[in-house]
C-alpha cells in the first residue's frame, strides 16, 4: 500500500513515508472542512507548499494525508500605492516577487528556490534570510494573516494596515510554526521600494586575507544589504572552481550610496591585501538567488546542510570547531558565513554515497553537543531521518507545548516534526 | 475585597518583598489609580519591585490570594490599560529602570522594564546609536510600557513599532517562574506573541532591545497647506512615489496655533495644515531626497517649505510636535483622542469624513497624526460640563472607529485596546476570531490574574460577544 502510494504522490514523501492521501483545496473552506474532518477521523496533515523547506522539520510521529496548497495561489488584493498586498498562502514566492516587481516593489522574504517555494510555506519555515539585518525579517512585514486551526476555525489577526495593536498579533505564533498550530491560508504583507541600484561586488579571499578582509568589511561606514564569506559552493554560485573562500557584498540604495559603498569596499579589501574585487551590476537578483539556492542544495544523498545561529563575533570560532570536526569524520565542509546575521550554513558531504551514512552520525552527535542554536537546512531523506532538527530545545518548551495543545488538541497538524517533538 | 483580605493581602506582600516595596496608604493607591485615559478603582496595594525576584514573589502571593496583577510603566498610556479594573495589585516598575548590558558591537541592549524610552537613546548616543520606536510620550514612557503597547511613534513609518526592535524578553508566569524567550530561540515566537498584548500574558522584567546606527545627516522640513486634505493628499503620493523620509507627520491648523503659543518652534501659524517631514542618511542622499519630497508637496499645493537646519531647531520642531498633547489644554477643557488607521490612500477621504463626523456631532476636532502610517489622532474637543457633550464625543469617536474600519482600517494603530476599545474589538474581529486570540490567553494566564478585563470585550466567554454600543467608561478624562 505504502509502496503504491509512494508511485501515487511523488513529492509528498517525508523521511522515508508516505500518505495514504494528498488533498488539493481549491478555496479555504474546503481547506477548512477538510481538515475539520482530519480532526475528527484521528488523519494527521501534514501541509505542503513547495518542499523546499520540508527538510526543516523531524520526521512526523505520524502521517496520514498531505495538503497541497498550491491551488490557492491568488492575488486577493494590492493596492501598490498603499505599499501593501494580501495574498494566498500557495502562491510561489517568484509569483508574488513577479507581481511587486511590475510595480517597483518587494518583500524581503529571500526564499531559496522561490519559483517552488510557495509564501505559506516560508512564513510557516521561519525562513531567515541574509538581508535581515538591513531590512528585518519576514515576520516583520506579515501585517495580518487568516489561518485554519485544525478544528477548522477560520480565524484572522492584524488587518492590511501598516501600523496595528488591534488584538494580539496571533500571525507571530504561524510564522516559524512549521505549520504546527493552524495552517496559514492568507497572508497580508507590507512591501518596499525596490532600492534605485542593487550592486554585488565578489572578490577571492585568499586565506591570508580572509579575517583582515572580514574585519574591515565589518566596519564599513555604508553597510551592504548582506555579506556573505563563501567557502566551497562552487557549482551552486558561479561554476568557478574555488579553494579559497570568497566575500560576496550586496549592496542597495540611492546610486550616490552605492558608489560610495563600492569605493569603501575597494579599499577595505585592498588594505587587506585582497587582490582583486569583481562587480556585478546586470545579474544582481540571479546571483543573489543562486547563492541563497546554495542554503538548501544538496549533494545528492551524500551530505547535510545545517545552520548555526549565533552572533557575527563568534562566526569563525563556530567554523573552525565544524571544520576540525568535519576532519576527523573524513567529511567535506563548505560554509557561507552572514557577517552581517552571524548565520554559518554548513554542508558536509563526501565524494561517495556510501561513505556518508558512514560518517554523518558521528559528526551529527558532534554538532548538537558542541553547537547549540544549529538546525538542519537540508538533508536527503533517508539521511534526515538520522538527524535532529535542533541541536537544543528552548527553556520555554513547556509554554510551546501548552500551546500546541491549546490549538491541535488532537495532534492533526504535523505531529512531532517540530521542537522537542512538538 | 473584604476588609480582612486588604489586610492579608498587604501583609503577605511586604513579608514577600518588604514594607519600603509595598504602598497602602489611600494617597498612594490613588496617585496609582488611573492612566492617560481614565481613572479606576483604587488598587488593594501598589507594588515596586527591585528585581525580577521581587516580580516572582508578588506573582506568588496574588496566585495565592487569587488577587489580580496590573503591571504598569509610566501610566502615560491612552486607553485605561494600566488601570485596575478590578482592584488587586499595581506593580509600577519604577525602580527596575536600568539597562543591564550594553553590546555595541552588536547593537543591543538589555533593559529593565522601568528605563525611559528616551533615556536608552541618549544613554548609546556616544556610540553612534540610538533606539528607533519613539512615541510621543518617550521622554516619560517606559520600555516595558512600549513592549505591552507595540508602542509606535513618527518614526514606526521608517523603522517599524517595538515589535520589530524587541529582540527577546524575560517575563515571570502566571505560576511566579521567570522564563525567557528570544527572537534567536528555537521554537514558536513567544516574543512576538508577548509585545502587545498589554501585561495580559506575563510580566516583562527584562528586555532585549536592537539598536540602530545613528544616521549621518538629519534634516527636519516643514511645509505649510491650505487644507489637510491636500496635505494628506501630499503624504499618499509621497509613500506612493516610494520615496522613504523618516517621518511624515500633519497637524492640522487647530493643532499648530496650540502648539505654537505653548512651544514657539516656528510652525507657520497661518496655514491650515502644517507637513513636517524628515529625512535621515548620507548627507548627499539626504539632500536629494529633500528635493524630491518638496517637490511633490508642491505639486500637491505646498505653499511653502522651510528645512531646519540647526539640530536645535529640528529639536524644538520635533519638541512640540511630541508635547502636542501638552498644548492641548489651551483649545479646550477635554479633548478625546482617537488612534484608528486606515491604508494610506484613504488618508484625504478618512481626514475629510472625520470633519464631518464632528460637525454633525457638534464638536470641533483637532487633527495631529502619523500620516506616513495612515495613523490618526483625532482629537475631539468639548467641554464636559456643557450637557450633552459627552455623549456626543462618545458617538463621533464611535462613528470614526466605524468609518475607519469601512475604509480597510483598523482601531488602533499604536496606542492598544485596553480598556477604551475592548467593546469595539468586535468590529474588527469575529468571534472566531478572538476566540483565537483568546486561546493564547488561555495557555499564558488562565486564572485571567495579569491586567483582567483588558483588550477582550467585557462579558466575552470564549469569543462569544458582540459590538457594543458607543460607551465611555466611568472615570474617563474627558
Amino acid at each position: 500500500m505504502a509502496v503504491e502510494a509512494a508511485r501515487e504522490f511523488p513529492g509528498f514523501g517525508l523521511a522515508g513515508r508516505m500518505p495514504e492521501r494528498v488533498f488539493v483545496p481549491q478555496n479555504i473552506d474546503e481547506l477548512a472542512a477538510f481538515l475539520r474532518e482530519c480532526d475528527d477521523a484521528g488523519r494527521a496533515a501534514v501541509v505542503f507548499g513547495g518542499n523546499t523547506l520540508q527538510s526543516l522539520g523531524n520526521a512526523p510521529a505520524r502521517y496520514d494525508v498531505a495538503i497541497d496548497m498550491r491551488a490557492l495561489a491568488a492575488v486577493v488584493e494590492y493596492e501598490p500605492r498603499d505599499f501593501t498586498i494580501s495574498v494566498e498562502a500557495g502562491m510561489t514566492v517568484a509569483a508574488l516577487e513577479r507581481e511587486l516587481a511590475e510595480r517597483g516593489q518587494f518583500v524581503p522574504l529571500d526564499a531559496p528556490r522561490p519559483s517552488l517555494a510557495t509564501v505559506g510555506g516560508t512564513l510557516a519555515s521561519g525562513w531567515l534570510g541574509p538581508r535581515r539585518a538591513r531590512y528585518g525579517r519576514s515576520r516583520d512585514y506579515v501585517i495580518g494573516s487568516t489561518a485554519v486551526l485544525p478544528d477548522g476555525t477560520v480565524a484572522k489577526s492584524g488587518g492590511m494596515v501598516v501600523k496595528n495593536v488591534t488584538g494580539y498579533d496571533v500571525t507571530k505564533l504561524y510564522v516559524g510554526s512549521l505549520g504546527t498550530l493552524g495552517t496559514i491560508a492568507k497572508a497580508n504583507f507590507k512591501t518596499l521600494p525596490v532600492p534605485e541600484v542593487r550592486r554585488i561586488a565578489i572578490a577571492a579571499l585568499p586565506e591570508r586575507t580572509s579575517a583582515r578582509a572580514v574585519a574591515n568589511i565589518s566596519a564599513l561606514g555604508e553597510e551592504p544589504a548582506a555579506a556573505l564569506v563563501i567557502r566551497g559552493f562552487a557549482n551552486e554560485i558561479d561554476g568557478r572552481d574555488s579553494i579559497e573562500g570568497r566575500m560576496l557584498l550586496l549592496f542597495e540604495g540611492t546610486a550616490r550610496a552605492v558608489e560610495r559603498a563600492t569605493r569603501e569596499v575597494r579599499s577595505a579589501l585592498g588594505a587587506a591585501g585582497v587582490p582583486e574585487t569583481r562587480l556585478v551590476d546586470r545579474e544582481v537578483p540571479s546571483t543573489f538567488a543562486h547563492v541563497i539556492d546554495a542554503y538548501v542544495a544538496p549533494l545528492g544523498a551524500r551530505s547535510t546542510t545545517y545552520c548555526s545561529y549565533g552572533l557575527p563575533a563568534d562566526l569563525a570560532a563556530r567554523r573552525d570547531l565544524l571544520a576540525a570536526r568535519a576532519q576527523q569524520n573524513e567529511l567535506i565542509l563548505e560554509t557561507i558565513e552572514d557577517l552581517c546575521n552571524g548565520d554559518l550554513v554548513a554542508r558536509v558531504s563526501t565524494n561517495m554515497t556510501s561513505e556518508f551514512v558512514v560518517h554523518i552520525g558521528d559528526f551529527e552527535a558532534y554538532r548538537r553537543d558542541a553547537l547549540p542554536r544549529t538546525r538542519v537546512l537540508a538533508a536527503p531523506g533517508a539521511i534526515r531521518e538520522l538527524l535532529e532538527g535542533w541541536s537544543d530545545v528552548p527553556s520555554s518548551l513547556d509554554t510551546m507545548r501548552a500551546l500546541k495543545a491549546r490549538f491541535d488538541p488532537r495532534g492533526t497538524l504535523s505531529p512531532g516534526r517540530f521542537v522537542g517533538g512538538i | 475585597m473584604t476588609g480582612s483580605a486588604v489586610d492579608d493581602l498587604r501583609s503577605r506582600l511586604i513579608e514577600a518583598i518588604g514594607p519600603e516595596s509595598v504602598l497602602t496608604s489611600p494617597e498612594d493607591l490613588t496617585a496609582y489609580a488611573f492612566d492617560g485615559f481614565c481613572s479606576g478603582p483604587l488598587p488593594a496595594a501598589v507594588v515596586l519591585p527591585r528585581t525580577t525576584h521581587d516580580v516572582s514573589a508578588v506573582v506568588r502571593v496574588a496566585r495565592a490570594t487569587g488577587e489580580p496583577i496590573v503591571p504598569r510603566g509610566a501610566g502615560t498610556g491612552l486607553c485605561g490599560g494600566a488601570v485596575a479594573n478590578l482592584g488587586g495589585i499595581v506593580m509600577s516598575f519604577s525602580r527596575m529602570n536600568r539597562m543591564l548590558s550594553l553590546d555595541t558591537r552588536n547593537r543591543r541592549a538589555r533593559v529593565q522594564p522601568g528605563l525611559v524610552n528616551a533615556e536608552l537613546s541618549r544613554i548609546v548616543a556616544g556610540d553612534g546609536l540610538f533606539f528607533g520606536p519613539d512615541p510621543s510620550s518617550q521622554k516619560t514612557s517606559t520600555l516595558g510600557g512600549n513592549t505591552a503597547t507595540n508602542a509606535g511613534g513618527p518614526h514606526a513609518f521608517a523603522y517599524g513599532s517595538m515589535s520589530a526592535h524587541v529582540l527577546g524578553i524575560e517575563y515571570v508566569d502566571e505560576a511566579g517562574d521567570v522564563v525567557t524567550v528570544s527572537l534567536d530561540d528555537a521554537g514558536y515566537d513567544l516574543t512576538g506573541a508577548l509585545v502587545g498584548s498589554e501585561g495580559t500574558l506575563g510580566i516583562v522584567t527584562a528586555i532585549d532591545l536592537r539598536l540602530m546606527r545613528l544616521p549621518e545627516a538629519v534634516r527636519v522640513c516643514v511645509a505649510a497647506f491650505p487644507d489637510v486634505e491636500s496635505a494628506s493628499e501630499a503624504v499618499s503620493a509621497i509613500v506612493a512615489a516610494g520615496l522613504l523620509p523618516t517621518a511624515l507627520e500633519i497637524m492640522d491648523r487647530t493643532i499648530v496655533r496650540a502648539v505654537e503659543e505653548h512651544f514657539h518652534a516656528g510652525f507657520p501659524m497661518d496655514a491650515e495644515a502644517v507637513l513636517l517631514v524628515e529625512v535621515a542618511g548620507e548627507a548627499g542622499d539626504v539632500e536629494a531626497a529633500e528635493r524630491t519630497i518638496a517637490g511633490v508637496a508642491r505639486s500637491h499645493g505646498a505653499l511653502s517649505w522651510r528645512s531646519a537646519t540647526s539640530p536645535r531647531e529640528r529639536e524644538a520642531l520635533w519638541q512640540s510636535r511630541k508635547g502636542a498633547a501638552a498644548a492641548f489644554g489651551r483649545i479646550a477643557p477635554n479633548y478625546y483622542i482617537q488612534d484608528a488607521t486606515v491604508p494610506r490612500t484613504k488618508l484625504p477621504a478618512a481626514i475629510r469624513r472625520v470633519a464631518e463626523i464632528a460637525s454633525d456631532c457638534g464638536l470641533k476636532v483637532g487633527n495631529v497624526f502619523h500620516a506616513g502610517d495612515g495613523n490618526l489622532h483625532p482629537l475631539l474637543l468639548f467641554d464636559r460640563r456643557i450637557p450633552g457633550h459627552i455623549e456626543a464625543v462618545a458617538h463621533a469617536g464611535h462613528e470614526i472607529l466605524a468609518t475607519c474600519i469601512a475604509f480597510g482600517g483598523t482601531i488602533s494603530g499604536e496606542h492598544g485596546i485596553g480598556t477604551e476599545k475592548r467593546d469595539s474589538l468586535p468590529l474588527v474581529f469575529s468571534d472566531d476570531d478572538l476566540a483565537t486570540m483568546a486561546r493564547l490567553r488561555d495557555v499564558f494566564d488562565p486564572r485571567r490574574a495579569f491586567n483582567p478585563e483588558k483588550i477582550f470585550p467585557s462579558g466575552a466567554v470564549c469569543g462569544e460577544v458582540r459590538a457594543a454600543q458607543a460607551t465611555i467608561p466611568a472615570g474617563t478624562w474627558l
